[in-house]
């Protein structure tokens, strides 16, 4: 469990983190999503003890990572895949993580085999790709078999096969009741893997939430076609729809696909076409941080 | 603490640069050889007027400040080379404890310099006998190996204390170069500089740089501005400042 509670952190005058708090409870995939400079990495080295919050808590089962005697155990954390001494080969590597939370090299053999690097385990990480040094990343967060896990972007630099088998990898982790807490800046990428996300931006909380609740709060409206568009706006309305005409059909807010075909037979008008439409996680998503875009491309003024 | 200790003495084991300035020690050795062999060969061919002006041709003279230097180097990549490309992260979150952290570097940094540095320091008094023999002083520094302990014993000490000022730095700075520099400056630049300094700073000066402390600490300068005790002193207050300044820059800011 990741409790993160009013968490701030300020860089000299930049607020990157401001008074965030959410839960991540085990059992199920959690998305952490927000543009580019939202505070999410640095909200994920705050709950690992790497940056000190300047106001606030993070904590990891209840209490600071920092206190805990052999981390690895507890907690696995991916953040930066390059974040390796290039000259040591991916076994050493392991094991010079492994030893200091007194795990056996046999357990790195397993993680090795596990992420598909076993026949790369003598190679030197400097001469591995971006996807080889994710992997060996999730590795070194799975060496201690821990019930918590936080990954920072995993599926930079991966091949569809290799981000086919990270959201396997992490809904398989979950289900095995972990706590298991993933950013991405990309939707389309949380809406296959996340049950739950929480989305920020400019280091505020904007919205906590299931990913199914996420998809309904989007549903946008139904597209009706009819040979006597004003005649079914007429009866649509009395239902208390709101009805834009939009070219040769009707855009209908306020009433579910069914009731609108109701209305229409009982009014006797035919209908050629009713299509609920929701608008795609992406558009919510961007309409969700519209406000909290750090970076943006400004329009050049002429 | 002991799996961090493991941990830290298997990646110095698992990275080239520790061969490489291992091969470094072991080329400054051989080039002591050839230096001292060369004065020597030189002193047999001089007339006895001139004997008496040669320098000694104990090969330490030139082994110890390149050995020196290599485990400074060693003692700053224990760390740098974790900063550069943010491996420093990843070893801070398996060991969030970072004062834990910073005593098992200065354990294997500290502990594994000193074992290099007496084995260099002896062999290089071995390489000194066979090759200048029983010719005597000014030529042969010591006339006896128990003359010789405490010059070697010194040396020994001097690599670890170098090293450490080297893990210090590296904590201090994060950075190689910047590392190596200040180390650099600090051993090389300042004695050459205080040269110039009026009387008597200029030999206060110097008496206090690291490698005129190592032979006033060993007695082996004769009217040496410091006494061996103050010399130890200041010789071992280099690295306890140095690792006192980087342990409170790792303590303190953000990884």
């Amino acid at each position: 469990m990741i409790e993160v509670r009013e968490l701030s952190k300020r860089y000299g005058a930049v607020r990157a983190v401001d008074g965030l708090s959410f839960t991540v409870e085990p059992g199920y995939v959690a998305g952490f999503l927000g543009p580019n400079g939202a505070g999410k990495s640095t909200t994920m080295r705050a709950v690992l003890g790497l940056d000190a919050p300047t106001s606030g808590e993070a904590l990891v089962n209840g209490g600071r990572y920092a206190d805990i005697r052999r981390p690895m155990c507890e907690v696995g954390a991916l953040l930066d895949a390059n974040a390796v001494h290039g000259g040591r080969s991916a076994v050493n590597h392991l094991r010079c993580l492994a030893r200091s939370n007194g795990i056996g090299d046999k357990r790195v053999v397993e993680v090795l085999e596990q992420v598909g690097l076993a026949g790369a385990a003598r190679r030197r990480v400097a001469a591995m790709s971006l996807g080889m040094k994710q992997r060996l990343g999730v590795a070194a967060a799975l060496l201690g078999d821990p019930g918590v896990l936080l990954f920072d972007e995993p599926v930079n630099g991966l091949d569809p096969e290799g981000i086919r088998w990270i959201r396997d990898l992490m809904r398989g982790l979950a289900a095995e009741g972990r706590t298991v807490l993933v950013s991405s800046h990309l939707m389309s990428e949380m809406a296959v893997t996340a049950d739950r996300v929480v989305v920020i931006g400019r280091g505020r909380l904007i919205l906590e939430t299931s990913m199914r609740e996420l998809t309904e709060r989007f549903r946008r409206d139904v597209l009706v076609r009819t040979p006597d568009p004003a005649g079914l706006r007429r009866a649509l309305e009395r239902g208390g729809a709101v009805v834009v005409p939009d070219e040769d059909a009707l855009l209908v807010q306020g009433l579910e696909a069914a009731d609108i075909a109701d209305a229409a037979a009982r009014s006797g008008i035919a209908v050629h076409e009713l299509t609920p439409r929701s608008a795609s996680l992406e558009d919510a998503y961007l309409e969700l941080t519209e406000d909290s875009v750090e970076f943006r491309t400004e329009e050049v003024a002429r | 603490m002991i799996d961090v200790v493991a941990s830290e003495w298997l990646k110095v084991r698992t990275v080239r640069s520790t061969y490489y300035l291992l091969l470094t020690a072991v080329l400054a050795l051989a080039f002591g050889g050839v230096v001292s062999y060369l004065m020597t060969a030189d002193y047999d061919q001089s007339p006895p007027e001139l004997r008496a002006a040669f320098a000694s041709a104990d090969p330490s003279v030139f082994v110890m400040p390149f050995t020196q230097f290599a485990a400074g180097v060693i003692g700053a990549l224990a760390i740098t080379s974790e900063y550069t490309g943010g491996m420093i992260r990843t070893v801070l979150v398996t060991v969030p404890r970072r004062v834990t952290l910073l005593v098992a570097k200065i354990a294997v940094v500290g502990g594994s310099a000193l074992a290099l540095g007496g084995v260099v320091s002896f062999l290089s008094y071995g390489v000194g006998v066979v090759i200048i023999g029983d010719r005597p002083a000014p030529l042969a520094q010591f006339a006896t190996f128990g003359d010789a302990l405490p010059s070697v014993l010194a040396n020994g000490l001097s690599i670890a204390v170098v090293a450490l000022v080297g893990l210090g730095f590296g904590m201090l700075l994060r950075s190689t170069a910047g590392a190596l520099t200040t180390l650099c400056f600090l051993m090389f630049v300042v004695p050459m500089v205080a040269v110039f300094l009026p009387a008597p700073w200029n030999n206060r000066l110097v008496s206090v740089t690291l490698l005129y402390l190592t032979p006033q600490f060993s007695g082996s300068i004769e009217r040496a501005p410091l006494t061996p005790g103050w010399a130890l002193a200041v010789l071992l207050a280099y690295p306890v400042v140095a690792l006192v300044a980087g342990a409170v820059a790792l303590v303190r800011r953000d990884a």
